[in-house]
């Protein structure tokens, strides 16, 4: 008997240590299958490892994953019941439970297993979290929030899974809702702002000044957040960031964290209120930051105040990092530069030349060269043409001879500004400038005369930003030149610059003269301007003809390809550009 | 083609491209336009536009299939070259001996002249909102310059379609269920105005609901065809016009859209008899699966269904036999990339035994482009959204096609706005 019964056992034991062996190879097996998408196959390999352990957590999701795509999902019951006998204490097969039912469409089975994982596991919001998550799969929003709602209800907890009855309500369009859902989520859990306030800020624009009243009635700090972030990615940038500073954390560290995520979603941001409202939350940041940080943080605030067109802020705190002491010599080149920057901006030449000879030892050789081409086109535009020369004089690079060139040209000696920008050539400096001079060339290269003071004066105004004036002078330069030695071209530039002006009728009066047998390609160009200007203006049936016009007579031309578009969009062929 | 005639090819359009040996009297002379449409035509899309206002000139224009990829011959009269040359069509001047060969080579291989003679009066079937999607066939008429009218629900149901020849349908749900787009967009301004404009419509004509309502709409399109109307669908447009005329009498929509739920033996009830292209399809009896039937093959909107994109090939016709077919499979692309809609392709095991299948997914069970007559009339059922747009999401831009002039996805629809044009004693099929 006892030696019946020690055989009874080894041969147990063996049968035990196959069945391991065969169940480690099985699963292997299934995930190959499953990896080289050979879903069918991968089926029988999970269920092989199933029966083998029918607890096996990885093969019962395994073959969850290999059902679906094979829309055979239904076929899961038996391996997920034999799961749920042998581990009726498993998160994860419960989970696997729930999306079962709730694929098959049974709202009672589904809210039943919901109960019992939730009974396991008291104080979770896990087993609501997937009971709502399997009925939303069904597009059931109305069972998903009953669902999340009664897990609200059991847990006891006002804010509990408000972050899914948030999207639950974004879904429905009801954003209030989901608004005061995100708000209980980010109070609980900090974690959910980023979350939030990307899903918040998807919010229709007629529902956005609501959602804000609704925000400026919660004191509450983090509706204070939400505010001023929302505000920045709606387009008040500097309202977002008065309301930020209203609720900046006393504690500097928390400060400066809040301030930075303010920073990051103005990051990218376009337009000048943007950048200025950059300017303030790096200067605020470089407030509570110390040491060579502080004097960094300063200086790109300074860019940012003058890339958004705040000047008197740009200089107060230029004056605050020139006065410090601990402030790095390279960085201090870099304040010298933006000073210079302001300072050229403002008009303020001698200041800003006599800064440029202070500034000593702290500049580069080629930084020096850069600001004192600065220098000398802030004296050109006050018509010092003279002083500006005398400083470029002896500048024998690439960017000084261009800027000689033009500086020959607003003096009107055409001939020298050709011969300087021709050797300037078409690649130094940046891409803008490189294409300006190069068009500044193609427009000089036919005009005949070595010296033509009305077109430097013209030339002078447009630098100034006196655009009329520039509009009126290669007007009448044009028309007094010949068209094919470089008349039409110079009218074909007044009336685009008149047409950017929003002086229509000027532009039309230019462009209109333009078109002239002997000069095709500035005939084509006013065709394609004036053409553009009536699309913009709405004026298609104005527009057609000359479009039309430039591709018959002109089909050789390079705007050819332009014309045809600017047709197809005055025709409503294509969308609008 | 043999390289000579390549060459020959090659220099013509360059004779037309350029204005000033385009006045050497040997060019103004050349009595005949070629519209090549093969890789040498720089705007496939337009060239249709060009052929399709020659012929509202009243000029007689040819449509020569299967040569270059589907070529079209104008008389030279002026007004085509000139219209070639703003779109930026391709052309080739030819005079009368050009022309003879190539009739020679017509008469020689699987290919046919078919004359054009009248431009058909086009209607699109357009709700008066603006939807959150693009309309292919709307855009690619847009694109070419054909003209056409927009009518919707009261139009059709006041018999509006009297004065037309061709009608196209897209993106419309003619179960009345709006698309189900309830399920994921709920809320959605637009999908608030779509439902109030048609329940307006459903009440000032009438109907006790919406599904109603387009049902009836359903019925005035297949009269449409029965007179002698050429239908062209894409999109929902196919499966739900189908499955509203199978399901006359019987509620196949969910309570949404008519306060009482789907009848349960809805799909036993169905008669397919009235039908224009389907049978024996079974309805999506979940109110909450964004699913009609089961004739489309891809399932776009169902996770657990949905199947992904492959390509379509183009079937080959006898041009002299079957020139109805042939001209609706004109392109310089036998294999097309699929693109997904709400119907992106029609189950085989749903096609009538009549349908003629013009593309399909070689080995799939579905096929995407299909012809049928009814009565006087023909239809063509396109499936997909948007050729150029597979992956079309409701919000999306609409598609520049000025940066798909060669799209051979929206040849296929313009061929279908060319054909009514078709001298009818041509048309066998």
């Amino acid at each position: 008997m006892r030696r019946r019964a020690a055989l009874a056992l080894a041969a147990a034991a063996l049968v035990a240590a196959r069945g391991a062996a065969a169940q480690g190879d099985p699963l292997a097996r299934a995930f190959e299958l499953e990896r080289r998408g050979n879903d069918a196959a991968a089926v029988d390999a999970y269920r092989t490892a199933l029966r083998a352990a029918p607890g096996e957590l990885s093969a019962l999701l395994g073959l969850e994953r290999s059902l679906a795509p094979l829309n055979r999902g239904g076929e899961l019951l038996p391996d997920l019941q034999l799961a749920m006998g042998a581990n009726p204490k498993s998160s994860a097969v419960y989970g696997v439970a729930l999306r079962y039912w709730g694929a098959q469409g049974q709202a009672d089975s589904l809210r039943r297993i919901a109960e019992r994982w939730a009974a396991l596991e008291p104080g979770e919001e896990t087993p609501y979290r997937e009971w709502a998550a399997a009925l939303a799969a069904r597009r059931d929003r109305a069972g998903a929030r009953t669902a999340l709602l009664a897990g609200r209800e059991k847990l006891g907890r006002p804010d509990a899974l408000a972050a899914e009855l948030a999207q639950l309500a974004a879904q429905e369009g009801d954003w209030p809702q989901s608004l005061r859902e995100w708000l209980a989520a980010a109070r609980r859990l900090p974690g959910y702002r980023a979350s939030a306030l990307s899903a918040l800020r998807q919010a229709p624009e007629a529902q956005r000044p609501a959602l804000l009243a609704q925000l400026g009635q919660d004191p509450s700090p983090v509706a204070k957040r939400f505010d001023a972030e929302l505000r920045a990615r709606w387009g008040d940038p500097l309202g977002g960031y008065e309301r930020l500073q209203a609720a900046l954390p006393a504690e500097p560290a928390q400060a400066v964290d809040v301030l930075r995520q303010f920073a990051e979603a103005l990051r990218g941001q376009p337009g000048a209120p943007a950048r200025a409202a950059m300017g303030r939350t790096l200067e605020a940041i470089a407030e509570r930051t110390g040491g060579t940080q502080a004097a960094r943080l300063r200086l790109d605030a300074v860019q940012a105040y003058l890339d958004g067109g705040d000047r008197a802020s740009a200089r107060r705190l230029l004056a605050s990092v020139a006065g410090r002491s601990d402030v790095p010599p390279a960085l201090s080149a870099s304040a010298s530069g933006l000073l210079l920057r302001l300072l050229v901006e403002e008009g303020r030449m001698d200041e800003a030349e006599r800064r440029l000879a202070d500034a000593g030892n702290t500049l580069t050789a080629d930084e020096r060269a850069e600001f004192t081409r600065r220098v000398a086109l802030g004296w050109a535009r006050q018509g010092q043409l003279d002083r500006a020369g005398q400083l470029v004089a002896n500048d024998s690079s690439v960017e000084g001879l261009s800027l000689r060139g033009r500086l020959a040209l607003f003096r009107g000696r055409v001939g020298a500004a050709r011969t300087a920008l021709g050797q300037a050539g078409p690649y130094a400096g940046s891409r803008e400038d490189a294409t300006a001079r190069t068009a500044l060339l193609a427009l000089l290269q036919p005009i005949e005369a070595d010296t033509l003071p009305a077109l430097g004066a013209a030339f002078l105004a447009l630098e100034r930003g006196d655009t009329s004036a520039a509009v009126d002078g290669l007007d009448a330069v044009g028309r007094a030149l010949p068209p094919a030695k470089g008349g039409a071209e110079l009218r074909v530039l007044a009336g685009r610059l008149a047409a950017a002006q929003g002086r229509v009728e000027a532009a039309e009066r230019i462009l209109r003269a333009v078109p002239d047998s002997a000069a095709p390609a500035a005939s084509a160009a006013a065709l394609l301007e004036l053409g553009r200007l009536y699309v913009l203006r709405g004026r298609t049936q104005d527009a057609v003809p000359l479009l039309e016009q430039l591709i018959l007579q002109y089909p050789r031309s390079a705007l050819v390809p332009q014309a045809r578009r600017a047709l197809d969009e005055a025709r409503g062929a294509v969308p609008g550009t | 083609m043999q390289r000579r005639d390549f060459l020959t090819a090659g220099a013509a359009g360059v004779l037309a491209a350029s204005p000033a040996l385009r006045r050497l009297p040997g060019v103004v002379r050349a009595p005949w336009l070629l519209l090549p449409m093969d890789e040498a035509q720089a705007e496939h899309l337009k060239a249709y536009g060009v052929t399709f206002r020659a012929i509202a000139r009243g000029t007689r224009c040819e449509w020569l299939l299967n040569y270059r990829g589907g070529s079209f011959l104008i008389p030279n009269d002026g007004a085509a070259a000139r219209d070639a040359a703003l779109a930026g069509v391709t052309v080739e001047p030819l005079d009368d001996g050009p022309v003879t060969q190539i009739r020679g080579v017509l008469q020689n291989g699987n290919m046919d002249a078919v004359p054009l003679e009248k431009a058909p009066k086009v209607a699109v079937y357009v709700p008066p909102n603006a939807a959150p999607w693009d309309d292919a066939v709307t855009m690619a008429l847009d694109y070419a310059g054909i003209k056409f009218d927009k009518l919707w629900d009261v139009e059709v149901l006041r018999d509006g379609l009297r004065t037309y020849d061709w009608l196209h349908l897209h993106h419309e749900d003619f179960t009345g269920q709006f698309s189900k787009f309830y399920l994921n967009y709920a809320g959605a301004p637009w999908l608030a105005e779509m439902v109030q404009k048609n329940r307006d419509v459903a009440r000032v004509l009438g109907y006790p609901n919406v599904p109603a309502l387009k049902k009836a709409v359903a019925r005035g399109i297949a009269g449409f065809v029965e007179r002698g109307g050429f239908l062209f669908a894409m999109c929902t447009a196919t499966e739900t016009l189908d499955l509203a005329l199978a399901s006359e009498g019987v509620d196949i929509a969910a309570s949404y859209a008519d306060d009482t739920p789907m009848d349960p033996a809805a799909n036993q009830k169905l008669d397919w008899s009235r039908a224009l292209a389907f049978q024996g399809a079974r309805l999506e009896l979940s109110p909450t699966t964004p699913v009609f039937s089961d004739i489309d093959g891809h399932q776009v909107n169902s996770a657990e269904r949905r199947q992904p994109l492959g390509s379509f090939t183009l079937f080959n016709f006898s041009a002299k036999i079957d020139p109805v077919a042939t001209m609706l499979v004109q392109d310089h692309r036998q294999v097309i990339p699929d693109f997904y809609g709400l119907t992106t392709s029609f189950t085989r095991r749903t096609l009538k035994p009549n349908v003629t299948v013009l593309a399909d997914e070689p080995g799939a069970p579905w096929v995407k482009y299909i012809h049928g007559e009814r009565g006087q009339g023909t239809w063509t059922f396109f499936g997909g959204h948007d050729p150029e747009d597979p992956q079309h999401q409701i919000g999306d831009a609409p598609t520049d096609l000025a940066l798909h002039p060669h799209s051979p996805g929206y040849r296929l629809i313009l061929n279908n706005v060319l054909f009514p044009a078709a001298k009818k004693k041509e048309l066998k099929t």
